[in-house]
């Protein structure tokens, strides 16, 4: 009987080495693929870097107003997001190319990139969802900060803050569901977290803009009552002029 | 009405005393203020002909002399508190169209210029390439001018002028025309209300630049009474002017005679808006202190922190400090540190925090016109710190 276990053992083992050895291949071809296109992708990305440079791309673009894309990636140059761009555009390309080789390398009627590619699509959709939602996010935040500050608003920073989390908790809800994860559970979640950060938004805007409302509407109403004027009275003098008014311009 | 040349052009063949080919440029006025403005146009062209082009309907009898043409204009500006890259279009278009050889553009409220001022304006647009009109104001007026445009243009470009967006101007033809392939540049790009900057079109042209006193004069105000919107307009027209001719700045050149100042009144009383700028001064230094030090270095930033920390009587902004501040914004709008917009939206409460410090100043005594002055030679003196930036941004990134 033991003779029978020891052959059992030593067969499975076999049968793992095989499927080990023929599955190194298809993953050698994965990272060959992917590291040869990294590589063009780091040649490509240097090569529009160094024409658009000397072409001054930059310079020319900064004076079409009608196309700020550098105020959307405020620390990079358009040159640099085309040349990043470029680069993970080939990387992108050599996980593709990697998943096919793979694909092909390994035996069988498995057809792995028949259901890796397209979930491999949908991850590069969600990370670009992800680093959109990011950007604006941030975008936003500084945009409201600014805004409220300038608006001399008390809760500026609370009022940043919730816009921001507004977006991101939006944006992680459309990764998930575009990621196919969690289903139900995810879209309450975010039903619930969406609706507490408006309400606590709309606290704290209504009981912080009470005095704004009544200074509104303490103007929107004449004060001067005729009382202040005395027909008749020689000895009434009008009150003060008002204080010379501030001029910018 | 005095008058100042602050470049000396040795072929100007101009005469004095004469209006040959002058064209007088007016913008859309109502009809009173534009009754008014003939009247005075008249009188000060009492025996010259002078021709007045308006986009209004001209009566049918002009007074005296004048001969008045009525145009459509090509491009029109919706920005009607100041002159824009359409207004130089149109009228160097008129110009040309009618052989002038120098104009003069009268800005909004244009009624209020007084016939001598007009006169004075147009003497000196036939002798010099570009003239400039200089006001009288309060020490609560032209604020912005005050702390950011003159000190600025004096300072990168060695011109004078005490207004460099001064809404009456005198140009020559070839002034004219300069001015006008900078504005078709901007209207060509649906940018009617493009600001120009004719100080820097002239001083990097080599144009004769002058000056003339107007007096008293209604200045228009923005429409829009958001101070943050137009301050960043101004600024960030400004700044981008500064950044098309860093080529030019960046050479080091003489200072050009000074203009006798005029004094302006003191502050009498202590104004409650000192108390409004300083408490929106120390809203933005607790929300946007991450902001600023993105673009301002530890020293500028340890100066903001033991402003916020001053008493309002005592509260006063070096002029080192604010120079540096102008110098580090314009320095962040070139590199884009942070989007322009925001940028100059951060601007906002330090320009505050500098009209509170300055109008305290001058409730202490100070005339208004000295520290202007005074601030202007600051940012003269420290020019070439922003040279050094300029030129090299990574050796002294904050």
């Amino acid at each position: 009987m033991w003779q029978q276990v020891e052959l059992a053992l030593r067969q499975s083992a076999h049968r793992v080495l095989v499927k080990l050895a023929s599955f190194l291949p298809g993953l050698v071809a994965l990272l060959l693929a992917v590291i040869v296109l990294t590589a063009i992708g780091v040649g490509l990305a240097a090569f529009l870097r160094r024409t658009l440079t000397a072409a001054k791309f930059d310079e020319r673009l900064a004076r079409n107003a009608v196309a700020p894309i550098s105020d959307w990636s405020p620390a990079n140059s358009p040159t640099e997001l085309i040349s990043r761009v470029a680069f993970w555009a080939c990387v992108l390309i050599g996980c593709f190319i990697g998943i096919s080789a793979f694909d092909a390398a390994y035996p069988g009627d498995s057809q792995i990139s028949a259901f890796v590619l397209p979930y491999v699509t949908h991850s590069i959709g969600a990370v670009l969802l992800l680093i959109v939602g990011t950007v604006i996010a941030r975008f936003l935040e500084r945009s409201v900060l600014i805004g409220a500050v300038n608006a001399k608003l008390q809760y500026a920073r609370i009022l940043s803050l919730g816009i921001k989390w507004l977006v991101l908790v939006l944006t992680a809800a459309m990764v998930l569901d575009h990621l196919q994860i969690g289903g139900g559970v995810v879209e309450l979640a975010f039903g619930i977290l969406f609706g507490g950060i408006v309400l606590t938004l709309a606290l704290a805007v209504g009981l912080g803009s009470r005095d704004i409302v009544s200074r509104s509407l303490e103007r929107s109403t004449d004060l001067r009552s005729p009382l202040d004027h005395i027909p008749g009275d020689p000895d009434y003098k009008a009150a003060a002029t008002p204080t010379e008014t501030l001029r910018h311009f | 009405m005095a008058s100042t040349q602050t470049n000396v052009d040795l072929n100007s063949a101009a005469s004095a005393g004469t209006t040959g080919g002058l064209l007088v440029s007016l913008v859309a006025l109502s009809q009173e203020a534009f009754d008014i403005t003939l009247n005075n146009l008249s009188q000060a062209f009492p025996d010259e002909t002078v021709l007045v082009a308006t986009p209004d309907v001209a009566p049918q009898s002009p007074a005296n002399s004048l001969r008045l043409l009525t145009y459509s204009p090509t491009n029109v500006s919706t920005t009607p508190w100041i002159l824009t890259a359409a207004d130089y279009l149109n009228t160097f278009k008129v110009a040309q169209e009618n052989h002038a050889t120098a104009c003069v553009l009268l800005g909004p409220e244009a009624q209020s210029v007084q016939p001598a001022a007009i006169r004075a304006l147009a003497k000196s647009a036939l002798q010099s390439d570009l003239t400039l009109a200089r006001y009288e104001l309060g020490p609560r007026e032209g604020l912005v001018n005050a702390a950011i445009l003159y000190p600025v243009t004096r300072a990168l470009f060695g011109t004078r002028p005490r207004f460099p967006l001064a809404i009456d101007v005198g140009l020559s033809l070839r002034m004219a025309e300069r001015l006008a392939t900078v504005g078709q540049r901007h209207t060509s790009a649906g940018q009617n209300d493009a600001l120009l900057w004719p100080l820097s079109e002239a001083a990097s042209a080599n144009c004769t630049i002058a000056e003339v006193d107007i007096g008293p004069r209604t200045l228009p105000q923005p429409v829009a009474s958001d101070l943050n919107a137009v301050l960043a307009q101004v600024a960030g027209s400004l700044f981008a002017e500064v950044d098309a001719k860093a080529s030019f700045w960046q050479r080091a050149r003489g200072v050009q005679p000074a203009h006798p100042t005029v004094q302006s009144a003191l502050l009498t009383d202590s104004p409650s808006d000192i108390t409004t700028m300083l408490d929106a001064f120390r809203l933005a230094y607790t929300n946007l202190n991450e902001i600023w030090s993105l673009v301002l270095p530890p020293n500028s930033l340890l100066g903001l922190k033991k402003l916020s920390l001053t008493p309002p009587e005592n509260f006063r902004m070096p002029d080192t400090l604010w120079v540096r501040i102008v110098y580090d914004f314009m320095l962040a709008f070139r590199l884009r540190t942070i989007n322009r917009g925001h940028l100059l939206g951060a601007l906002t409460p330090l320009y505050l925090a500098w009209t509170a410090s300055h109008l305290t100043l001058i409730s202490h005594g100070t005339a208004p016109e000295k520290h202007i002055q005074e601030l202007a030679v600051a940012f003269e003196t420290d020019k070439p710190y922003l040279v050094s930036r300029w030129r090299w941004p990574d050796r002294f990134n904050p």
